[in-house]
């Protein structure tokens, strides 16, 4: 799932694909607050995993946020 | 007036002409027209229009800078860069608090609105973006500009439709009048070619319906002239107060000698048809300059090629001037840039009086005889003290540079 996730964060949210690492804080890849909303959309969009913003705002790296994403799509 | 002068040390633009002071500058002496049928406009009435060629914003501003940023402001961030360069001016060592900056736009950002309202309808208002009010409020221009400079002076966006671009340097050498900063960057961009404000422009009469001839299509002055094609693009100076740029030493490109602003009070789109308003504005620009009708050598006219428009504005410069001024649009290369144009054209008069060049009317076949005034058909030498810049936009609000050589 850190790879899709990655994935999405290039493509669509257009981060650098070398900030991204399972240890990157959102400070390491620059999402603030509206960036996190539209991770949140494009999440639901792509995926079809919906988690709020609140719920990837609490994740601490790219990889927690990862794990979140896994566990949600898995009860889908 | 105030005895201190306000000059320009610093030039940046990006036009359909090109990316940059050099390509678009020798694109408009070539007086090669930019027009083409543009396929985002493919199933409205009119579909020409003036693109800023090869534009790759993820390339010249970083891709995470550039997917949060409107066209338009991606236009200004790039503007600004070229003209700080060339003022020889480091944003990383320059006292911010002193920077200004002042910008014009007439509509902010319509595709990004556009985008997000099919996604409104077709989907639903909660997949609608975060991003959308950072990126499309007009405001984002000047501010999204102090974020990426560290300029933390005075920051303002004016809205005068298409004298906007005019009136933010006018309204920017006024700040320096004041002493309210040192530096501003001031200019004006726009990015509003999409099919809803296209649409809008068409049922408005207002633009060319040339689609056979695209390159033709924005004639400026020709007796054949039938409406603008919009532009985009934007246009930044750097101005400062003559005594400043003279103690560090830069290069002084010219003298922003004069401005004058004033509202026709007559009707919501159509200007008035003798150009009073246009006409109180260049008064007002000279007298600020302390120079008489006789002075002018070069009018860089509005210039839209709209029948009403072009007839308004000769009238008004025949009354008004005495010096059988020679008079350009430089809209026949690049199209009516909107709320850029006044800025990018006060761009090109700078270089026209530093280089002593009127750059050429793109598409002049036939001056229209009602005119009866002086139009640079090609690009002609001459020697030029003070030019005029003129803006109007639609509000019935007028700007007008009156910019001098040093």
């Amino acid at each position: 799932m850190f790879e899709t996730l990655k994935e999405i964060l290039v493509s669509k949210l257009k981060v650098n694909p070398d900030q991204v690492t399972p240890e990157s804080t959102k400070e390491d890849v620059e999402l603030d607050s509206l960036a996190v909303v539209e991770l949140s959309l494009v999440l639901e969009t792509e995926l079809g995993v919906s988690i709020t913003d609140d719920e990837l705002l609490d994740a601490e790296t790219i990889g927690d946020m990862a794990r979140l994403i896994e566990e949600r799509s898995a009860r889908v | 007036m105030s005895g201190i002068d306000v000059v320009v040390t610093g030039l940046g633009l990006v036009t359909p002409a090109g990316i940059g002071v050099g390509p678009s500058w020798a694109g408009v002496c070539a007086g090669r027209p930019t027009a083409a049928l543009d396929p985002v406009l493919d199933r409205n009435p009119v579909r020409i229009s003036c693109r800023v060629p090869h534009w790759d914003p993820g390339a010249l501003l970083g891709e995470r800078r550039a997917h949060r940023l409107d066209r338009f402001t991606q236009f200004a961030l790039v503007a600004a860069r070229e003209a700080i360069a060339d003022a020889g001016l480091d944003p990383t060592t320059w006292d911010g608090a002193r920077v200004g900056v002042v910008l014009g736009c007439a509509d902010g950002g319509p595709g990004t609105v556009e985008e997000q309202h099919r996604i409104l309808v077709e989907q639903s208002p909660a997949r609608v973006s975060p991003l959308l009010l950072p990126m499309q409020l007009p405001n984002m221009l000047a501010g999204q500009t102090a974020i990426e400079f560290a300029a933390t002076g005075p920051n303002l966006v004016v809205a005068t439709a298409c004298a906007s671009g005019a009136t933010a340097i006018g309204t920017a050498r006024d700040l320096l009048l004041l002493d309210r900063c040192d530096l501003v960057l001031a200019g004006g961009s726009e990015a509003m070619i999409t099919p809803l404000v296209m649409a809008g422009f068409a049922k408005m009469g207002a633009l060319s319906r040339r689609e056979d001839d695209p390159l033709g299509a924005s004639r400026p002055f020709d007796l054949d002239r039938d409406g603008f094609v919009a532009g985009e693009g934007a246009g930044v100076v750097v101005l400062e107060r003559a005594a400043d740029a003279r103690a560090r030493g830069v290069r002084i490109r010219a003298r922003i000698a004069g401005y004058g602003a004033s509202a026709d009070a007559h009707h919501m789109t159509t200007p008035h048809p003798e150009g009073r308003g246009i006409e109180t504005a260049v008064r007002t620009a000279l007298a600020d300059a302390g120079a008489g009708p006789g002075d002018v050598q070069h009018v860089n006219a509005h210039g839209t090629a709209t029948p009403l428009n072009d007839l308004a504005e000769a009238r008004m410069l025949r009354r008004v001037l005495t010096g059988d001024p020679l008079v350009t649009s430089t809209k026949g290369v690049t199209g009516h840039l909107l709320g850029a144009a006044g800025a990018v054209e006060a761009v090109f008069s700078v270089l026209a009086v530093e280089q002593g060049l009127v750059p050429p009317t793109a598409n002049l076949h036939t001056l229209d005889p009602e005119l009866e005034i002086k139009v640079a058909g090609s690009a002609t030498e001459a020697r030029i003290d003070l030019a005029l810049s003129n803006s109007l936009g639609f509000g019935g609000q007028n700007a007008v540079l009156a910019i001098a050589a040093v």
